[in-house]
Order: structure tokens, then sequence, then C-alpha cells
């Protein structure tokens, strides 16, 4: 295994893949610098432009975007008090304060620090669990995939939103939409009411697409046309040297590093969960927890660290398992199908240069936060919450429908991808959530597959399903997280 | 009375209804699967309308924010798709930023101008020259 990982460290340095990871970490900040983009739909547009390349080039931009973007987004909440992606919320808590009272460039410089020691942390984390757990799932047969599949399914449909019904729904109608078309196993057509369109089923690209990039997008165009950036805001005289933001924060660093790892492998908790953690952890301990708040530069470097730990490790059940434990996860498993590469234990044996590879790539685009991340390319990145909305709503849509046009070069792709979108856009102002709709497109084949060949195996015998060891230990998994959110829910009815 | 929930799970219940009615006739196991997302989303349809029903607050829908930009904003999209394989990319694009920018508020046209040609002057370069993509080719191109 050691011997992989070193030779995947040879196969990503070619300078392909090094500039894709250097063109995926600038257009990450930047688009996690301006509010309303965000990294799902930056990585959902950007992979269909990525068919014809090599594997580790379209994975090096993925890292890039996802590193850079968990920077990127802290820059408006930092300068304007606007995140820039939903993660960096906890980051405005402190980071407004400290530009308001001048010190904008030591905000920023700490968030760009601890995002980049959050990331490099998850990456080592991911690099040594995740083989080790791959070994492990050698044993996992038919029955024990199945359940991992309901496992992740119904743990994220309950988690994610918190609502029960919706998080349900929402899972329900993604498997419903994997459903369509020629059944593999018996050749028959389902759902397609006969039209030619969908026998091979709904794109999964233009699905991901459609739900994730263009409700964001509708809303935007709804929304007034406002100036965001004010260069008073950003002053950025006062500034550290690297030695002493080590110093100040390392303990900080090291405690939401750990917050983050461990939410990330959780499956529907999130970099803002995990934010949020770290931020209330570093408070708790704080010497001043009343300075919280009022601009302490701690709280920037716990949130960003926190959020940024969360990256990484959120691959390491997406895989080992193929299981997504956020959507970005999904997105990657979307990458390795799209080129030809199954997510499971085999892709350690199988696929090994892309799949250590990836994770190599995962912590250099975190180590080239602290070139890029620099206050030069801040100021730069800064400038682009200049651009006006009016503008950045049609030229994003051409976007999209370049990237969903080149997949078939099919014009239906654009009405289907738009259908997508309406779907997302009220499903959202409803208040369901959208990650289980996309993980149940994922994972519902991964489920019925398994759960045929078990019944085919034991000769339709359902006990099977129930007797192995693992099994069990995975039903018990589930009894857990469905168990806590049934107490959750009678003790907020019981508090009124 | 949340009549927001109830109209999504009146929606969702159809729906699952309409999946078990149609997954009933699939061939042998391969109407498992279906015919339990049917059921399951008919449930769960059902527990979301009796739980929208018991809420003691009056919640109404409300979906859109701008009505005139969002019916603007997606009236402009079909109107690009349809021109698409017409007009060709690089006209129907350059069309469809200038007309949903104007649609959506912009009202300086040298900016409009200025961003739509360096737009569509990058993606040129990228989609033409370096990714050698075929896109939908400019009709005044067209034999």
């Amino acid at each position: 295994m050691f011997d992989a990982m070193l030779h995947a460290f040879g196969v990503i340095m070619a300078p392909a893949s090094m500039l894709s990871m250097l063109v995926g970490t600038l257009a990450g900040i930047l688009i996690g610098a301006l509010p309303g983009l965000n990294p799902v739909m930056a990585i959902a547009l950007m992979l269909p432009l990525t068919y014809s390349f090599d594997p580790l080039i379209a994975l090096g931009l993925i890292a890039g975007i996802y590193n850079g973007s968990m920077y990127g987004g802290a820059i408006p909440a930092i300068l304007l008090k606007i995140p820039g992606t939903p993660s960096a919320i906890a980051t405005t808590f402190d980071g407004y304060p400290m530009t308001r009272k001048g010190m904008g460039g030591l905000a920023l410089k700490t968030a760009c620090w601890s995002s980049a020691v959050g990331g490099t942390v998850s990456a080592i984390a991911l690099m040594t669990l995740a083989p080790p757990l791959a070994q492990m799932t050698l044993a996992f047969g038919p029955t024990e995939y199945f359940w991992v599949a309901v496992f992740g399914l119904t743990s994220i449909a309950v988690l994610v939103g918190g609502d029960l019904f919706k998080g349900m729904l929402a899972a329900l109608l993604g498997i419903l939409i994997g459903l369509v078309g020629v059944d593999t196993l018996s050749g028959e057509e389902r759902f397609t009411f006969d039209n030619l369109y969908l026998i091979g089923g709904f794109p999964l690209m233009v699905v991901l697409i459609g739900l994730y990039a263009v409700p964001p997008i509708l809303e935007m165009a709804e929304k007034q046309n406002s100036a965001h950036y004010d260069p008073a805001n950003f002053r950025t005289h006062k500034s550290s040297k690297a030695l002493q933001l080590i110093r100040d924060y390392w303990r900080t660093w090291s405690k939401s590093s750990i917050i983050g790892v461990c939410v990330g492998i959780l499956p529907g908790a999130g970099g803002n969960l995990a934010a949020l953690l770290s931020y209330n952890e570093a408070k708790r301990n704080a010497k001043e927890p009343e300075s919280f708040g009022q601009g302490n530069p701690v709280g920037v470097a716990a949130a960003e660290c926190g959020n940024s730990a969360d990256n990484a490790s959120s691959m390491i059940p997406a895989l080992t398992l193929g299981i997504p434990g956020n959507l970005i996860a999904a997105l990657v498993l979307g990458a390795l199908m799209i080129h030809g590469l199954q997510p499971g234990p085999r892709l350690f044996t199988d696929s090994a240069d892309i799949v250590f590879g990836f994770i190599w790539q995962l912590l250099l685009t975190s180590l080239l936060l602290f070139v890029l991340g620099g206050m030069l390319a801040t100021r730069l990145f800064a400038q682009v919450l200049r651009l006006p909305s009016t503008l950045l709503v049609p030229t994003t849509l051409v976007l999209m429908s370049i990237g969903v046009y080149t997949i078939n070069g099919n014009t239906t792709d654009l009405y289907v991808m738009l259908g997508f979108g309406l779907i997302g856009y009220l499903l959202n102002r409803m208040d369901f959530p959208l990650a289980p709709i996309v993980l149940g497109v994922l994972l519902g084949p991964m489920a019925e597959s398994n759960f045929r060949l078990s019944m085919l195996i034991s000769q339709n015998d359902w006990t099977l399903f129930f007797t192995r060891p693992i099994s069990q230990g995975i039903i018990a998994l589930l009894l857990i997280v469905l168990g806590s959110q049934a107490l959750k829910y009678y003790r907020r009815k019981c508090g009124g | 009375m949340n009549y927001r929930d109830f109209c999504t799970g009146v929606l969702f219940f159809l729906l699952g209804i309409g999946t078990v009615w149609y997954g009933k006739d699939f061939y042998d196991d391969s109407a498992y699967i279906p015919v339990s997302v049917g059921v399951l989303m008919s449930l769960f349809a059902l527990g979301l309308m009796l739980r929208s029903l018991m809420n003691s607050q009056l919640i109404q829908m409300r979906l859109m924010d701008h009505p005139a930009k969002f019916i603007a904003t997606l009236t402009s999209c079909i109107g690009y798709f349809v021109l698409l394989p017409v007009a060709g990319f690089y006209t129907s694009s350059t069309l469809f930023i200038v007309t949903l920018a104007l649609l959506i508020g912009e009202r300086r046209p040298v900016v409009i101008l200025s961003i739509t040609l360096v737009f569509i002057t990058a993606l040129y370069l990228l989609f033409a020259l370096v990714l050698k993509r075929s896109l939908p080719v400019e009709f005044f191109l067209a034999v």
C-alpha cells in the first residue's frame, strides 16, 4: 500500500496534473468569494468538461476547487459579513468585527492559514484511515452493500435538514429518478412511457447540474442588484509573521482539525457543523470567552480550520464504501464513474494511482493555499465581489448550458436540466433538503442491484439480510441513528 | 394549517400512488423496488399531510420573491435553448446574455457589452481552440 502511495505521488507530479490543481485552487477561491456560487455548483459545472481529460486532471481540478472554495468563502465573510459558502457562517462572527477594527488583513491571513492547516490534517487522515478501512470492506457481500446503501441514504435523509418526512420524501424521489430507464438485470423498461430519451435514464450530470447549479442562479436573478464591495472596508495594514501565527493558534488548530475530521466522516454532517462546533469549542476553552464575537482572531482560526478539516475526511466513506457523506463526495463518485471507475474497496487495488493520486491532490491543494491565498491574491479575489449579479446570472447560465450540451451533444438535455432546476428551486422554497435526492439517484441503483443479487443467492430467503454479523452491525448503526432522531424529536415535543 | 406542506404532501402522495400503480406491472423482481418506493412515498406523504393539518399556525405558500424576474429568466432560458441549434452557440449566447442582463435590471450598456465580449471571447478560446469541442455551428457559417 505504501509503495502504491509513493508511486501515485510521482504520477500526480506530472505538469498537467500540477496545472489542474493550480487552476482548480484559484477557481475555487474565486467561486468561494462570490456569494451565491458554491463549490458543489462549480464542480457539477466543471465535470462534463473533463470527460476527455485524464481522470487525475479532472480530480485535481475538483480537489483544488473544494479546498480553494472553503477559504474563498471566508473573503466576503470577513470583509462584508456575507458568507461566500454556507460553511463560512461561523467565520463572520469574528471576521467581520476584525475588519471593522481595521484588522481585515490579519483576519484574512488567519483564515487562509487555518484553512490550509485544516485541509492538510484532513488529507493526512484520509491517507491513513481509508486504506485499512478499504481492506476491511473486502469482506462485504451484496447483503452488506445493500445495508450500507440503506444506512447512507436513511441517515442523510434523516440528519440533513432535520425533518424526517421531507428528508425521506426527497430520498425516495431520488431513488425514483434513478429507476427511470432500462433495468440492467431484467432488460425491462421502467417509467420510460415509450419515450426514446428516457430509455437510457436521466444522465447523472444533467440531474446534478439541474438540481444544484440552477436553483441558486434563479434565486440570484430574483434578488435586487447591489454593489457588494466597499474598498474602505478592506484595510490590510496589520498583519502577523508566520511563526507568530503558529504560536498563537496551534492549540486551536489541533482541536478544530480533530473536530473537522470526525464531523467529515459522519454522513449528513458538513463543513458548517464542523465550523460551528470548532468555534464553540474554542470559545468554551478561551480565557476571555466574552471577546468572541467582538473580533477575536482565534474565532476565525477555529471556524476556518474546522470547516476545511471536514473536506478530505468526508471522502473516507465515499472512497472505501461508495457511500458519499456529502454532495462534493457524491460528485467525486460521479466523476469516478464517468471515467469508468467503480468506487469501493477494489478501487484501492485496481486503480491505486488514481485513488492515492486524488488523496495527494487533496493534500497538495491544501498546501497550495499557503502560497495562493496570500495577501496579494486575496486582494485580487476580493475584486470579484464587484461583479454585478445581473451579468453573473446569464454568464453562469451559458456555462451550465455549454457543460450540459457537451455531455451528449443533445439539446433535450438542456430542457431536462432546466426542469430539474425548477424542481430543485421549488423544493428548496418548501424547505426540502436536496442532498438526499442526489444520494437517492446514486445509491438507489446500488441498493437495488445488491438486494436482488442477495435474493438470487439466497433463493429468495429473506433471513439472509438479518443473519450475517456485518449486516447486523450496520442495522444496529441504522437503528442508533433513527433512535437518536426519535429521541431528539421526543425531547423537543416535551420541551414544548 | 401549513398549506405549503399540505399541498406538497398531496403531490408526493399522488406520485407515490402513481409509482405503485405503474410499477406493479413490471416483470417479477424488477417490480420490488419501484413498488416499495411508491408505498413508502405515499406513507411519508400522508405523514407530512397529517402534520401540516395539525399545525396551529397558518402558513401560506410564497413560491418566489420576484415573479417577474423569475419568469423573465425562465423564458429567456427556453428562448436560448430554442435558438441555440438554429443560430449557433456564440450568436445565441451573446443575445441571451445581453437580453437577460437587461431584463433583470442591468442598465449600463457599456458594462453589458464589454463583459459579454470578454466572456464570449474567453469561451471561444477555451472551447474552440483549446478543448476543440463541437458546439452548434453559427448560422452565418452553416452550409
